[in-house]
């Protein structure tokens, strides 16, 4: 039960790391981001194609990562301003469009030229015993990365100006142009952050199997749903909600099977959604 | 002259009957030209039914494939497996269908879910149906699909026939839309899609008119999509998938213009203009259509049709 | 030029409906100067345009010599003029403490002296640092309000009606503060619904009816004149 419980947990964390983006990028812009799963595919495929020229794993994954930042950074400066142009549900719309299109070039690109390429990292140690417990190194590691990027983001959010002006966009945007906050500078910085942890995301999943051009659109779909459930304008309420589904898909797995798991899945987090429209922690942000 | 005059709207229905009627053959004629219009014309009915779910009462049905799919596999295994008679067993489809969108609708109205939860539900919906599909192998051969040769009213045996019987189904789809939005549920569509609250306060029964939508929508879809499992000749998962129809109608209903008469009509046939011009890339389909969906969108936001309006200065409904 | 304002002919419209017919007015520093009007007057209209978050049809807004209007609003709050609109726009779920510490953002030299001060001004708000804002009451979301401006230390404090909603004892109070920190020096725009509130504590007054400035000058200078007490009333009188 224990390893089920601790498989969950991790792969809840990597879920977690990969919609906090889609939360962020939506409580900010107001814009549902439908390329996010290409994002951390493009991490996890430059980290691929660094190492296959001979770069060090980490120095590779790392580089991999900050391309998907810098990635993001130039879709919100270029692909998403005319969206911006427009307010509440008509940028939504546009931005769906505008980024589901970008999903279609990135995976079209990327399965076309690299259909071969994929991310897989193997790490020296497989398994380490803990507490009398078998654990794969690979958790430790997806975990380890996982909570010190989420506990910088706490860090950055309460305790730095910039931080500061993050929450309060998400809250009142008049309010936060009152105090002298230029939300466009401010969007463009949380994009590129969101992009920067979708690369995490993405690297981390090459660290358990392999990513390759094809996973976007799934880990997209998956972001989805955890944001949504977690409410797609709170953090903690994501994070909450990737926990949860990663715990239940890796019990349902266990229990039933891949394609009746999924089922599952959707299950869990359509009730999730009918029960608690406002999403998971709506009362306790 | 405004566009919602009926005067307008029936000239361009009967311009747009006739302009469709020759088209294929203007074409060319041959297989591939009647197979294309006619998978046009099943994007350009499913688009008139998202307009009227989408477009008019904001519900982001994402699970179009889903409604059309369900109609069409129930309706075939139901031939297959108990020999019902092919006519009542579509009759099923659409009343399934129907029933599952009006209460996804239902459902979605009293939990008070806004846009984007009614897309991810949907969406899951969607997933699920899918997923479905291979899970019960028995039923539905999983991916392999089930061959509908001899199992329904026999349109694939006649392309020519078919394309004339999917018009048919298109121009009707088209007169209830018109009927519907001139009829007072029409005004409650339109106080609806500005101000849900404010609607609400004035009156107007939301769920009502929501369910509304969505039931008539969906059932539109479960004609067409069991219609098109009898032509198609046979139906698998992949036919009936997001991919496949959900993201095409999404695509069909904005670039034509939501809201508008003809929309579905010209989205769809600009889609398939440009589905056809991007198949010889090959292997960057995927890619030449991303490229094609961002300028489209950032060419004409509100549409085809609105666009047309304004360009001809004519007042196309 | 230091502190000056000045809006020169400006013309503020909502597509086809002008709002603002060519208002001129002048603020000097440490300046109380108040706009009075009735409802739909344009009050808030104008200030809106000064803070940045409408753009003007025509005309200019000059803030220290230099162009203010077209800049974005968060632009005009980084020049030292600091708007609390009628709607307060807070930061709801976050707390007072935060509230207040984003007012900030801009002079973020010697935030917690100046964080002790508006505690010092406003001791309501210290009893309530923890709480959210959400959950204060109408006339504290007001000095939070207010706090939250002054702890940008502005040059230039734009204030629309705040006693809209208040109760008397609250209105009071916070004049007091006002008057307190115009005293130190700080210059105040302030648009008043309630006509007596403006009279005593500005120098300078603007009457604004359907956007056009129809009478100025010192409170005294205006008794009595028809203008003054269409905009007290509302109504037309009768001469």
């Amino acid at each position: 039960m224990i390893p089920i419980l601790l498989d969950g947990v991790v792969q809840g964390l990597q879920l977690a790391l990969l919609a906090v983006g889609i939360t962020m990028i939506y409580g900010l812009g107001g814009i549902l981001h439908l390329a996010h799963g290409q994002v951390a595919v493009i991490a996890g495929m430059t980290a691929a194609l660094l190492m296959g020229a001979g770069l060090r794993p980490l120095l590779a994954s790392a580089l991999g990562v900050l391309t998907a930042g810098l990635f993001s950074v130039a879709m919100d400066l270029t692909l998403l301003q005319p969206a911006y142009r427009y307010r509440g549900e008509e940028r939504l719309l546009l931005g769906l469009v505008l980024t589901l299109g970008l999903a279609f070039l990135v995976d079209g690109f990327l399965t076309f030229r690299y259909p071969e390429v994929a991310l897989t990292l193997r790490l020296r140690t497989p398994s380490v015993v803990v507490a009398g417990v078998t654990v794969r190194t690979a958790s430790i590691a997806v975990s380890a990365l996982a909570l010190a990027a989420f506990a910088a983001l706490a860090a950055f959010l309460v305790g730095t100006w910039l931080g500061r002006a993050v929450r309060s966009l998400m809250q009142n945007e008049v309010g936060a142009a009152l105090c002298g906050i230029d939300a466009d500078r401010t969007r463009t910085f949380i994009v590129g952050l969101s992009g920067l942890l979708a690369g995490l995301a993405g690297v981390a999943q090459g660290l358990f199997s392999s990513l390759g051009p094809e996973m976007g659109t799934e880990l997209t779909i998956l972001a989805l749903i955890v944001a949504v459930v977690g409410g797609v304008r709170s953090l903690t309420g994501t994070f909450t909600a990737g926990l949860l589904l990663g715990v239940v898909n890796t019990f349902a797995s266990y229990l039933v099977g891949t394609y009746i798991t999924l089922i599952f899945l959707l299950w869990v987090a359509l009730v999730a959604i009918l029960v608690r429209p406002q999403g998971l922690l709506a009362y306790w942000t | 002259m405004t566009p919602d005059r009926p005067r307008v709207q029936v000239l361009s229905l009967l311009a747009s009957g006739v302009v469709l009627a020759v088209a294929p053959w203007v074409l060319g004629g041959g297989q591939y030209v009647f197979r294309i219009t006619t998978v046009m014309l099943t994007y350009a009915t499913y688009a008139v039914a998202f307009n009227l779910i989408f477009g008019h009462t904001k519900q982001l049905f994402l699970c179009v494939g889903a409604l059309a799919g369900s109609s069409a596999y129930l309706s075939v295994v139901l031939v297959r497996d108990l020999g019902w008679p092919p006519l009542l067993t579509v009759g099923l489809g659409i009343l399934f269908a129907a029933v599952l969108g009006g209460f996804l609708s239902y459902v979605a109205v009293r939990r008070g879910l806004g846009v984007i939860f009614v897309g991810i539900v949907t969406l899951a919906v969607s997933l699920m149906f899918q997923n479905l599909l291979l899970g019960l192998r028995r039923y539905t051969n999983g991916e392999t699909g089930i061959v509908t040769q001899g199992l329904g009213i026999g349109l694939g045996r006649y392309p020519v026939a078919s394309y004339y019987a999917f018009l048919g189904l298109l121009l009707l789809a088209l007169v209830v839309y018109a009927r519907l939005m001139a009829s007072p549920a029409g005004l409650a569509f339109r106080a609806l899609s500005g101000d849900e609250l404010a609607a609400e306060l004035a009156g107007v029964d939301v769920t009502r008119y929501k369910v509304l939508a969505a039931t008539v929508g969906s059932g539109l879809m479960g004609l067409t999509g069991a219609l098109f499992a009898d032509y198609n000749g046979f139906i698998n998962p992949s036919i009936f998938s997001l991919a496949h129809v959900d993201i095409v109608v999404l695509i069909v209903l904005i670039l034509g213009g939501m809201r508008t008469l003809m929309g579905p009509v010209v989205g769809a046939g600009a889609f398939t203009v440009i589905d056809h011009l991007v198949r010889p890339f090959g292997q960057v389909t995927v890619l030449v259509y991303g490229a094609f969906l961002i300028i489209l969108f950032l060419a004409f936001r509100d549409g085809l049709v609105p666009a047309l309006r304004r360009a001809a200065r004519l007042p196309v409904p | 030029m230091t502190g000056v304002l000045r809006v020169d002919r400006l013309v503020v419209a909502y597509d086809d409906i002008q709002v603002l017919h060519e208002v001129s007015l002048e603020v000097r520093p440490g300046e109380a100067v108040g706009v009075i009007g009735p409802n739909g007057a344009g009050k808030t209209t104008l200030f809106k345009a000064i803070s940045g978050l409408l753009k003007p049809r025509s005309g200019h807004i000059s803030w220290e010599g230099a162009r203010l209007d077209g800049l974005p609003a968060h632009a005009v709050a980084r020049r030292g003029i600091v708007y609390v609109p009628p709607g307060r726009e807070l930061f709801p779920q976050m707390t007072v403490g935060d509230n207040l510490t984003l007012g900030a953002y801009v002079a973020r030299a010697g935030v917690h002296r100046r964080l002790a001060r508006v505690y010092d001004l406003f001791p309501r708000l210290a009893a309530r640092r923890p709480q959210r804002a959400e959950t204060l009451s109408g006339g504290e979301q007001q000095m939070l309000a207010i706090g939250r401006a002054v702890m940008a230390r502005p040059k230039l404090l734009l204030l629309d009606e705040p006693s809209t909603g208040l109760a008397p004892l609250v209105v009071a109070a916070m004049y007091r503060q006002l008057t307190t920190l115009q005293q130190e020096g700080l210059t105040v725009l302030l648009a008043e619904q309630q006509v007596p509130l403006a009279l005593s504590f500005c120098a300078r007054i603007y009457v604004l009816e359907n956007g056009r400035v129809v009478l100025s000058g010192p409170p005294q200078a205006l008794l009595g004149d028809p203008a003054l007490k269409r905009a007290y009333l509302g109504v037309d009188v009768p001469p």
